[in-house]
């Protein structure tokens, strides 16, 4: 037993450059990932800085049942959600299909052109984003430009709950879909070419094997990308939504991020808003949790 | 070969149609920016500008210039963008390393302990309060250090580490070498490609981010370009940015033409876009590079 244990501290004796190599690290996640876990604890305290996040006052779940009876809470779960289920609806598959279109470009030049203009919305920052739909849907913008040449009154689009969503989703397709497309082609560049000889030799025509080739070896990481997505449902980008919306489009626009930005950061309502955070990391976890059980039982197919 | 049926050639009209499509609905809103920030003020009000100027001139740029806010700006983003990038590639090489070395003693805790942080969180608002309490509000720590490390991307340099051959380090440790030299002399210098590629993303990404800025900094003076450009969008009204960059002294250019604020914000998002666009043609090539860097082969 002494041996051993002295063995055990020569060998922490000789890695001694690998735990100070290790340190900074640590310390990093310790310090900007750990303590705020710790944190969480001021959802269950009436949170006194002087005193403390240990020394305040513990009130149980005082603010949960508070987010509960609070009218807005409603509100902004039911956008978080739809914003969130409309959002996998169209811009998950987007990529797939695009891939899938990219895989049948013959002239190899014209392919990569393409690709690499695609891949660059992905590069411009939100804030940019933003404002570009901001100059586009202003009374003297680019829609409206379009609208008027079709013979239409000007619309204020961000103004107007009816377009916040699709302007919000179809501008989160026109960052994404082309470098989304990446990790499909990285699929599709493993297949082996000779399926195809041989699938051609069949005669099978082109419909036949993107059914029987290419879309069974786009699967397995479909479904992973799936998981994820399903579990991210409720973590919507709020922040092209802060940079976007409005009062007036608060109806449709205002989901939990942006809330607890609001009420948290500008409204000071700390414990509130770090109670209502943890109540939707909970619903978030459980809901990849559920995603990735059902994922296995009926694709065999899944995260952990 | 085969000749391809009717269909086929049908499609694969269709499928260039709709790339061409693609590339229009991609290219039209940044070329329409860059020609709305180099046209005239009357063009821009009667919605003539497409995709290329019209009464050319650079005033809005020589206008936003005088812009003090917008050179901090540059210069903030340089210093956090050039420090987290720099700060995370150490980091994480530094702890990613240690990972690879059989019999390193909490080599099971450190994995556990970067596992737990890729799925728990203590979220926004614990966050900035922990900033608050440690007196890192308006630092430049606060944009530099907390996005170190991420577990994930330790995980990659791993992975990466493991499939430099081993011969390499063994024969210098046989030669009496430590482990920091190793790591340094050896290792390094051999992972060029996947420091590239992290230190690209790691640029762009942290040239890109505006929302710690917006939380964790008051003091305008240490605010990043993204910040500046947002109020330039967002907040500022023509007479705000009038009052910024001096005044009616600039406000005119060519004869009997004001210049369109709308002008002077799209030059802002194109002098905010430079830098991306400017490393974007050697960028691209690591994409893939990125996402598949620490796979392992064969």
């Amino acid at each position: 037993m002494k041996t051993s244990n002295n063995r055990f501290i020569a060998r922490m004796i000789r890695h001694r450059y690998l735990y100070l190599m290790v340190l900074p690290g640590f310390l990093t996640l310790l310090i900007f990932h750990y303590f705020p876990m710790y944190g969480i604890l001021i959802a269950f305290k009436d949170f006194n800085a002087s005193k403390g996040i240990w020394g305040s006052e513990w009130v149980g779940f005082k603010y949960f049942l508070s987010f509960f009876n609070d009218p807005m809470a409603f509100r902004v779960l039911k956008n978080t959600l739809l914003l969130g289920l409309y959002t996998l609806f169209w811009s998950f598959p987007a990529p797939i299909i695009l891939a899938l279109l990219f895989n049948e470009l013959r002239n190899k030049r014209f392919k990569k052109i393409v690709q690499t203009v695609s891949y660059f919305p992905h590069f411009i920052s939100v804030v940019i984003v933003a404002g570009m739909l901001k100059e586009f849907t202003a009374r003297d913008g680019l829609f409206n430009h379009i609208v008027a040449f079709f013979g239409g009154e000007p619309v204020m689009f961000l103004l107007e709950s009816d377009f916040f969503r699709s302007i919000f989703i179809s501008s989160g397709i026109w960052q994404g879909v082309g470098f989304g497309t990446i990790i499909y082609l990285a699929a599709l560049s493993g297949i082996d070419p000779t399926l195809y000889d041989v699938a051609e030799v069949d005669g099978a025509g082109r419909w036949k094997k993107v059914v029987h080739i290419t879309w069974p070896s786009l699967k397995p990481t479909t479904i992973i990308l799936l998981i994820f997505a399903v579990g991210g449902v409720l973590g919507s980008d709020f922040q092209k939504i802060i940079l976007l919306y409005s009062p007036e489009t608060y109806e449709v626009a205002d989901v939990i991020g942006s809330y607890v930005y609001r009420q948290g950061i500008l409204g000071a309502q700390y414990e509130y808003t770090t109670a209502i955070g943890m109540f939707m990391s909970l619903i978030s976890f459980i809901v990849l949790y559920l995603t990735n059980w059902i994922s296995r039982k009926v694709s065999e197919t899944s995260l952990f | 070969m085969k000749r391809d049926s009717l269909g086929s050639r049908a499609f694969d009209a269709l499928n260039v149609v709709i790339m061409l499509l693609i590339m229009v609905v991609v290219l039209y809103p940044i070329l329409n920016i860059v020609a709305t920030s180099l046209s005239g003020a009357s063009y821009i009000s009667s919605g003539s500008v497409t995709i290329w100027p019209k009464g050319f001139n650079l005033e809005a740029y020589t206008t936003v210039f005088h812009d003090p806010y917008i050179f901090k700006g540059y210069l903030n983003s340089i210093i956090y963008a050039a420090g987290s990038t720099g700060i995370m590639l150490l980091f994480t090489a530094m702890m990613a390393y240690p990972l690879t070395i059989p019999g390193f003693a909490g080599k099971k805790f450190l994995t556990f302990f970067l596992m737990i942080t890729m799925f728990f969180g203590g979220g926004l608002i614990p966050t900035y309060l922990l900033m608050r309490s440690l007196n890192l509000l308006d630092t430049v720590w606060v944009m530099i250090l907390p996005g170190a490390i991420s577990a994930y991307n330790v995980f990659l340099f791993r992975t990466f580490f493991l499939n430099i051959p081993s011969e390499l380090k063994d024969s210098a440790y046989i030669d009496g070498a430590n482990d920091l030299v190793v790591l340094f002399r050896i290792i390094l210098p051999l992972s060029k490609a996947l420091f590239a590629t992290f230190a690209l993303f790691g640029l762009v990404g942290s040239w890109n981010s505006w929302f710690e800025a917006l939380i964790y900094l008051r003091d305008q003076d240490k605010y990043p370009l993204q910040m500046v450009l947002r109020n330039y969008l967002f907040t500022l009204d023509t007479t705000a940015i009038q009052g910024r960059v001096g005044g009616g002294a600039v406000a005119v250019n060519a004869p009997g033409e004001t210049l369109d604020p709308k002008a002077v914000r799209m030059s802002v998002i194109i002098i905010t876009m430079f830098p991306i666009m400017c490393i974007y043609p050697f960028f691209q090539k690591h994409f893939t590079k990125g996402l598949f860097v620490g796979s392992v082969k064969g």
